[in-house]
């Protein structure tokens, strides 16, 4: 039997891309689900996991899967700094929505100049955790890429059973279903904020080291994975978490389709317009909650 | 057991509270009356936390809730049910409730008020793997009733509980109300219309434009021919 | 609401000497500023290119001047649609670029005249702001972020991947033809014929948006801003005011593009590139969200700074970051409200108090 080999790399890089836009995307949807507030500095936390295992491999020359494990505790940590400092003040403010964005702009850009100062501006790449692959028709499928998809999908799994099974993640969708209905449960707002923060914050780290093993970065290569975890998450519904997994390996699946079968610089155009045209036809997303009023 | 002192309370610049003093003794179940827009929901979101009281004290068994955040306001056992509630719409009956149970204290209970709460109800005990935003609106006020009670809760504040409810669901909602009142927790009612509260209150105020304007037991102010007409009906 | 007054003349407000007239943010509609604070400036803006070539180094301060017109102008139209209007749009720098590249094709690959394809640079930008704002400015906050922010995304790939004569291999169009003054009094005048160009763009700009943001329209965009609910139900209808809004400020932005094409020869890829967007969010931001002076002050500001600055490139835009967190949590409204309400207390027992700015 002939092996479709466009058809499996289309396959193969969908479910890639798919599954690392998930591990993005639950962490934004998330944030705009509790905290009503996009967040800008996601793509740059993202970076940040890659560059922190970089560094840690590079200096202390720990295990992998240590280093690994460091990096997203890193990142975590810089989302916390992030919403203790940045984001809990302006909070009761007025006007907050604006200054969310641009706090979370800073954020990003305080982010990324330190990256850029700490390590240049070259690309860089992290070692795999695994090497070689094995070939389907002309597919080279690295182990590596299975290493990813593997743990994204583990950790998806672990994401939804904790919202849904433990009384810290029903907290949370409690707050992003209805915050004053929340806090008259006598659920603590602020830190199921930073929470949710430091949650999203190691998701995105995690990502970024799983995808820094595959593909080279630099310090500002967190912003085009951020633009679509957005996509991803507006697809799959502000704030809701199922539709946001299904909607990143629909994305994922989708930009590959459309650089193998059309041509790579067809692919992040071809999910723009794709999306323009779905915001116009059906803004409440895939299987959203329907539009939010506020933002 | 609650004691509302001068209380002041406004959105952005108006104020609609005015020097609003009450209380609610224990087990008792006081009813406030009052007309639309005269400060019902405001004066239960002053007391729950959800808006910032400008003057004036709130106090509960000795403790001053005046200005706490609401989840500790929850803590000390004053649960708001709040008007025309739509349930955490994505979650399903049962998980509605489990989230009543959230502070701690209720945590570790929640089986029993579970089983508690669907003795009461036995339409939520049926529907309790079905989505919120499913249920009719007389089950969704069922709920809202039945997540207030799965804390430990010592004073239940209710507002307007038979809001755009149709008259059979309305007096099921009382009766149950009722029942509430006979398990001895005490209750702060608001509402506009006096028709259902007659059996319920103990004491009654009046609550006219941000001002208490009349004040007794359920009993005498009941008799007044005046008031019959304009809050009956 | 709007009430038919008159503007009272000569108010007690002082003037400190020798700047240019601060407006209040929220003036009054209607206000003038007074005619003899303009006229001084004025004279002395149409100096100051004489005076500076007779100074060492004043030929760079005459650039770094031509420099803050070109970015005051996409600034002050920026906040005219993020701070003013409450529209979250990151497709400001596009639109510079549609205008800069237009031109810069139509002038270089195609040959026509620069005093014409100048022209149509603001055309095209409007153009593609209406392209992106049909569909777009419907759209609830967060969506117009994206979009617009995708918008930016594809108009890059697009002239960086394009053909030759557009993108002239990935950098840009360099060698875009000038606007020949040179050939007016010869090319050590060049730069002052330029400066004047810009400052006439830059009055004629400044004064529009002045226009708009006092005349019941401004009302209107800043009532959307603030309560969009609101203004709603008083009839404003939002959609057709965000689009006018936004195909006015891309009008003067798309000339703003060209006329940068024009002036540094080259239209450049390079001005995509995220820093420039930040360096001009921070001058909005700096300066005060949402009110009328602040981005000119911005940009002043940031215009000098990032000179002083330029040998500590790496840094720059890492400090860029924190003043504007620092900004964001502890005076979200920018320095300019900040400053005129320290003027205020200040000053305002000795002088006649006016009603506090509210912008």
């Amino acid at each position: 039997m002939e092996i479709p080999n466009r058809l499996v790399q289309a396959l193969y890089s969908g479910v890639l891309n798919g599954s690392v836009y998930g591990l993005m995307a639950i962490g934004l949807t998330l944030i705009w689900g509790s905290l009503r507030m996009l967040n800008l500095a996601h793509g740059a936390l993202y970076i940040a996991g890659a560059y922190i295992a970089y560094g840690v491999l590079g200096g202390l020359g720990l295990p992998v899967p240590v280093t690994f494990a460091l990096a997203v505790g890193g990142a975590a940590l810089v989302g916390l700094f992030i919403q203790l400092i940045l984001i809990n003040p302006i909070l009761e403010k007025p006007g907050r929505d604006s200054a969310a964005l641009i706090a979370t702009l800073a954020a990003s850009i305080i982010v990324q100049s330190t990256i850029l100062l700490i390590f240049g501006g070259q690309t860089k790449q992290l070692p795999p955790v695994v090497d070689g692959g094995f070939k389907v028709g002309t597919t080279l499928i690295s182990y590596q890429g299975l290493v990813v998809i593997g743990a994204a999908v583990v950790c998806l799994l672990l994401m939804t059973i904790f919202l849904r099974a433990s009384r810290l993640g029903l907290a949370i969708r409690a707050i992003s279903q209805n915050m004053d209905a929340a806090k008259l449960m006598g659920i603590p707002i602020v830190p199921a904020f930073v929470v949710v923060m430091v949650i999203s914050a190691a998701l995105a780290g995690l990502a970024g080291v799983l995808l820094g093993s595959i593909l080279f970065f630099t310090p500002s290569g967190g912003f085009t994975p951020m633009l679509m975890a957005m996509v991803v998450t507006i697809f799959g519904g502000l704030g809701s978490v199922g539709g946001t997994i299904w909607a990143a390996y629909i994305i994922g699946l989708m930009e590959s389709f459309l650089a193998v079968y059309v041509g790579p610089s067809w692919a992040l155009p071809g999910i723009f317009l794709f999306m323009i045209a779905m915001l116009v036809i059906r803004p409440n997303g895939l299987l959203g909650l329907g539009e939010v009023r506020r933002l | 057991m609650l004691k509302v002192t001068d209380l002041e309370a406004g959105y952005g610049g108006s104020q609609v509270l005015h020097a609003l003093s009450l209380h609610v003794g224990d087990g008792e179940t006081v009813v406030v009356l009052g007309p639309n827009g005269h400060g019902k929901s405001t004066l239960l979101r002053a007391i729950s936390g959800l808006i910032r009281p400008s003057a004036g004290r709130v106090e509960f068994n000795g403790v001053d809730l005046t200005r706490l955040p609401t989840e500790q306001i929850v803590g000390s056992g004053v649960v708001h049910i709040p008007q025309g509630d739509l349930p955490f719409p994505e979650m399903t009956v049962l998980e509605n409730l489990l989230v009543g149970a959230y502070r701690p204290g209720a945590w570790s209970e929640r089986a029993e008020r579970i089983e508690k709460v669907f003795h009461l109800f036995p339409a939520l005990a049926e529907r309790k793997r079905q989505l919120a935003r499913s249920l009719s609106g007389g089950e969704r006020r069922m709920l809202a009733l039945g997540r207030g009670l799965m804390s430990k809760a010592r004073l239940l504040m209710i507002d307007e509980p038979s809001l755009g409810l149709a008259p059979l669901v309305t007096e099921q909602v009382y009766e149950t109300i009722d029942e509430i009142k006979r398990s001895g927790l005490a209750i702060l009612l608001v509402d506009e219309n006096a028709e259902h509260v007659a059996g319920l209150a103990d004491r009654m105020y009046l609550l006219e434009a941000g001002v208490l304007v009349r004040e007794g037991a359920a009993a005498d102010l009941l008799r007044d021919e005046a008031l019959l007409a304009a809050y009956l009906g | 609401m709007i009430e038919a007054n008159a503007p009272r003349q000569g108010q007690a407000l002082p003037r400190s000497a020798g700047d240019r007239p601060r407006l209040r943010p929220a003036a009054r509609p209607w206000a003038e500023p007074s005619r003899l604070g303009i006229g001084i400036v004025a004279v002395a803006m149409l100096i100051l290119p004489w005076a500076l070539m007779l100074v060492d180094g004043g030929n760079y301060v005459t650039h770094l001047i031509i420099t803050f017109f070109v970015w005051g102008i996409v600034a002050q139209c920026w906040n005219l649609i993020m701070g003013v209007s409450g529209v979250y749009s990151f497709g400001q720098l596009a639109l510079f670029q549609v205008g800069a590249f237009t031109t810069g094709v139509l002038s270089f690959s195609v040959g026509v005249s620069p005093w014409v394809s100048i022209w149509v640079a603001p055309i095209a930008a409007v153009a593609a702001a209406l392209i992106i704002g049909l569909p777009t400015l419907r759209l609830r906050g967060i969506y117009v972020v994206l979009l617009t922010l995708a918008f930016h995304e594809l108009l890059r790939n697009w002239i960086t991947t394009g053909p030759q004569w557009i993108s002239g291999g990935g950098y840009g169009l360099a060698r875009v033809p000038r606007l020949g003054f040179d050939r007016l009094l010869g090319p050590q005048y060049e730069r002052v014929f330029y400066y004047y160009t810009g400052l006439v763009l830059f009055g004629v700009a400044t004064y529009a948006i002045w226009r708009v943001l006092n005349s019941p329209i401004g009302l209107a965009f800043r009532a959307l801003r603030d309560s969009e609910d609101y203004a709603i139900s008083r009839g404003v209808d939002p959609f057709r005011f965000k689009l006018f809004l936004f195909a006015f400020s891309a009008f003067f932005t798309g000339l703003a593009g060209g006329f940068s094409a024009h002036y540094n020869g080259l239209a450049s890829t390079s001005l995509f590139d995220f820093g420039v967007m930040i360096n001009l969010l921070v001058m909005i931001v700096l300066g005060g969200w949402g009110t009328f002076a602040g981005p000119i002050f911005g940009t002043a500001i940031l215009t000098f700074l990032t000179e002083l600055l330029r040998a500590f490139d790496l840094y720059r835009i890492l400090a860029l970051g924190v003043a504007m967190a620092v900004i964001a949590v502890a005076a979200p409204e920018g320095l300019v409200p900040v400053l005129t309400r320290a003027f205020h207390s200040l000053f305002g027992v000795l002088f006649e108090a006016d009603e506090p700015p509210a912008t």
